[in-house]
């Protein structure tokens, strides 16, 4: 694998991102905003607290479905950007895995979670690890009682949909699924995230 | 004859090359596209039984005036007018679009935004729709109005009666005293 990790991180956590005169921040064919972590973990745990028990797991499923539809769309803006092109894109030998190598780089250095590829099984199967990330904080309330970094499951298996995905961006959505197996959150020392097909 | 130099938001960013965290003025933030803000919103409008506007509000709320707060007492900002010039750069500089202060008063607060990343994204996404959706930026008003007025969080109320979504020239937010 040719992928540089410590080259991507250093070079991407670089990237300027800041409004325009209009407050805006277009880039990666998506509007980007940039805001604090506790405002995201506030509204999931808020909402995760405040429904019945039994609707626990459809509100989960709408976090991760928001988080899988921005690493869709903005995860396929990243891997064709400028900026991949300058930097990454010269290390990728094997498509599509070390474009997936490439992309947790890129996740780690825009501060989603400090995370990379463990393990790939191509078309079937991806083990992704995280070391420290955002939606742990939740922490700082008590040892959560089940895993909850719905952003990281929704974009994994995003990830995966754009690299294997049954039919090519932007059809392939949907392909993949995430099941979070450690957490940071719930008392591990780092989270594990194990992508199937759905 | 005098210039008064405006006050400027300035922005203190740091990423720590241990955790990967990226800071700014001391908080934790976070890079998220359109998709993940206007999925939020709508989750949030979709749980109407569970009250998900009003959490995703105070939500923004807690975390902005909290924000803010800290940056007006380690700038030694006290003034009012410099408050809310403060409250409209930091939006402008986030990305969530540009927003500018009408009134600000006792009783009430006005707002409103020509730009704005919830509702431009909204649009790309969905397109347009006959109610707002700005819920982030009810809580953040409330939070400059509650700050601007020397109060706590959940001193004021916000409603968005225009929304650049519905085909308005601006989205109009006012905040009241409850």
């Amino acid at each position: 694998m040719a992928i540089d990790r410590k080259k991507i991180i250093e070079q991407m956590s670089k990237v300027s991102v800041i409004g325009n005169e209009e407050g805006l921040i277009p880039g990666f064919n998506v509007y980007v905003q940039q805001l604090p972590s506790d405002f995201w973990n506030g509204f999931a745990r808020r909402i995760v607290n405040y429904v019945p028990e039994d609707l626990v797991e459809s509100a989960e499923a709408l976090l991760f479905n928001a988080a899988r539809e921005c690493g869709y769309h903005t995860g396929y803006g990243i891997i064709t950007s400028d900026e991949w092109n300058e930097i990454v894109a010269p290390m990728v030998e094997k498509v599509p895995e070390d474009v997936l190598h490439g992309a947790y780089a890129v996740f780690t250095a825009w501060g989603w979670a400090k995370s990379e590829v463990i393990e790939i099984v191509p078309k079937e199967k991806m083990v992704v690890r995280a070391y420290d990330y955002y939606e742990s904080d939740i922490m700082k309330y008590g040892k959560a009682s089940r895993p909850c970094a719905y952003m990281i499951q929704g974009v994994s298996a995003a990830f995966m949909d754009i690299a294997y995905g049954d039919s090519p961006y932007p059809d392939g959505m949907g392909t993949f699924q995430c099941e979070q197996t450690k957490g940071i959150e719930i008392g591990d020392d780092y989270g594990e995230f194990l992508v199937t097909r759905a | 004859m005098t210039v008064e130099k405006k006050i400027e938001f300035e922005i203190d960013h740091k990423f720590d090359p241990i955790t990967n965290r990226h800071y700014m003025n001391g908080f934790c933030t976070v890079l998220h596209c359109h998709h993940y803000a206007t999925l939020y919103t709508q989750l949030a409008d979709d749980a109407e039984e569970f009250k998900g506007v009003q959490l995703l509000k105070e939500a923004a709320e807690d975390t902005f005036y909290e924000v803010l707060e800290d940056y007006y007492q380690k700038n030694g900002i006290e003034a009012i007018e410099d408050k809310v010039t403060i409250a409209e750069q930091y939006w402008q500089a986030v990305g969530m679009g540009l927003i500018r202060f009408t009134g600000i008063g006792k009783y009430a607060c006005t707002a409103v935004m020509e730009y704005s990343h919830l509702d431009e994204g909204w649009l790309k996404k969905w397109g347009s729709r006959d109610k707002p959706v700005n819920f982030f930026t009810c809580g953040f008003v409330a939070a400059v109005a509650a700050l601007a007025n020397g109060k706590s969080v959940r001193s004021f109320k916000v409603k968005e009666p225009k929304g650049l979504v519905c085909g308005d020239e601006v989205s109009a937010f006012k905040a009241v005293l409850t």
